[in-house]
């Protein structure tokens, strides 16, 4: 494939004037999205929903990806953001019958932990609540609003977690 | 820099979601910044379900995008098949509105001059969704027409939403546009019943003939009655003195609107034949 010796970012560059760029994006990056939404959603359908709306703000506004980073990071970014406008966008039923389920689906689609052995332990020893918000804010990358639409609670209840959490850490850690 | 790599049975395992949290982050954190490691994810992937997914964007990149009027369309709650169909009407182009825009200024122009002007302005009036109409359809100006005649929706119907639109349309603008004559009163809703009589006997009419000789001779038929009929009472004012606008006129108007749609209802199989001329 002639796509295959261009960097990311040459792709990126040419996604509007040749087709077969963003062909290369998909091929290399569509997979491990798939992986990393399908576990912090387990609804298929609507991680192959996002995965299309993610590759097509790709080839709307290459230009939004500022140069600086992997294009991987950047298309991350756009991944799980759009997968939590999928989810706010849930009809109210379905939202509802998912509250119960939350802290489970929490703890479901949200993983955390580090290869280092303490650290790992560390974060496995907190509730899947903490951990939750540990995973959407330090590892996925969201704001404190993204992370309590992506887990649905308040934005305080993230922060207070967060401090818990960090306190949590510090002393295991210690 | 760090060597680590993920194993093909590592990344499997993450793909089939059963790895731990700790590995599963360290893959994740891993693959945002090594193409080695991608490559392996992508052999570990359900390559069906990615090219469905594919098949779905380049879909959506091929779709043409909605005109401003069709996306207001769609916002009013119009189907989005029927928003595309009304929009690729002829007659409902921007330079079709441009061209009745203007006419009507200048015709309202002059109907502020004097009386005789605003009787030029009532005969020209239904004239404008007339030949709106004789424009929405037709093998001749339709540049969707071949198109329509294979679609599964029947050419009848298709002819009554873009019918029913222009004149819709047309109705408002002209009639927006008559409020502002001074001085008549309701006479200057006087085109208003007349402009839909001939407008569906025109339809009525292209049952038998190509749309665009049904609207000229029901045109032609309008502004000779119009002008030609006999004049009622001389020396009074030249608006109640022309049949089509005064009360008995426009009942005929209104009997000869309700027949007209009658006579499509009853021959409406005959719309969907394509006519040669």
């Amino acid at each position: 494939m002639r796509g295959a010796e261009r960097s990311d970012v040459e792709l990126l560059e040419a996604v509007r004037a040749d087709p077969q760029a963003l062909r290369s994006l998909y091929d290399r990056h569509a997979p491990w999205l798939v992986m990393r939404l399908s576990r912090r959603c387990s609804d298929p359908e609507v991680v192959d929903q996002v995965i299309q709306d993610t590759f097509l703000a790709v080839w709307k506004k290459p230009g939004a990806y500022q140069g600086r980073g992997e294009v991987a990071a950047w298309i991350w970014g756009i991944g799980i953001r759009r997968l939590i406008d999928h989810l706010r966008r849930r009809p109210t039923r379905e939202v509802l019958t998912h509250q119960e389920e939350v802290t489970v689906s929490a703890e479901e689609h949200v993983l955390l932990g580090v290869e280092h052995g303490d650290l790992a332990g560390a974060l496995e020893s907190l509730s899947p609540e903490l951990r939750a918000v540990v995973q959407a804010t330090v590892l996925d990358g969201l704001t404190t609003r993204e992370a309590s639409k992506l887990l649905g609670i308040p934005t305080g209840t993230v922060k207070t977690r967060m401090m818990r959490a960090k306190a949590q850490l510090r002393g295991e850690l210690a | 820099m760090t060597v680590w790599h993920a194993s093909e049975e590592l990344v499997r395992t993450y793909a089939d979601g059963r790895l731990d949290r700790a590995r599963a982050a360290s893959i994740e954190a891993h693959v945002i910044a090594c193409a080695a490691c991608r490559a392996l994810t992508a052999r570990a992937s359900d390559r069906d379900r990615l090219d469905r997914i594919w098949t779905e964007v380049t879909d959506a990149i091929d779709r043409p995008r909605r005109t401003p009027f069709e996306a207001l369309l769609v916002a009013l709650g119009v189907r989005e098949h029927v928003a595309r169909l009304v929009g690729a009407t002829p007659s409902l182009q921007v330079s079709w509105f441009a061209a009745v825009g203007l006419s009507l200024g200048f015709a309202l122009v002059a109907a502020h001059g004097s009386t005789r002007s605003v009787l030029a302005f009532l005969v020209f009036a239904p004239l404008i969704p007339l030949i709106g109409v004789a424009l929405a359809y037709g093998p001749r100006i339709d540049p969707t027409y071949e198109v329509g005649v294979a679609a599964p929706l029947r050419g009848f119907r298709l002819l009554l939403i873009r019918a029913g639109a222009v004149v819709v349309s047309s109705i408002l603008l002209v009639g927006v546009g008559s409020l502002t004559i001074p001085g008549v009163g309701w006479k200057a809703a006087a085109w208003l019943v007349p402009a839909l009589a001939v407008s569906l006997s025109a339809l009525a009419l292209s049952s038998w003939i190509e749309p665009t000789y049904a609207a000229g001779v029901v045109g032609f038929g309008w502004v000779t009655l119009a002008v030609g009929s006999p004049l009622y009472a001389r020396g009074a004012p030249i608006l109640d003195r022309i049949v089509a606008f005064r009360l008995e006129g426009q009942v005929a108007f209104a009997i000869l609107g309700v027949v007209a749609a009658v006579v499509i209802a009853a021959r409406a199989s005959h719309f969907d034949v394509a006519h040669d001329s």
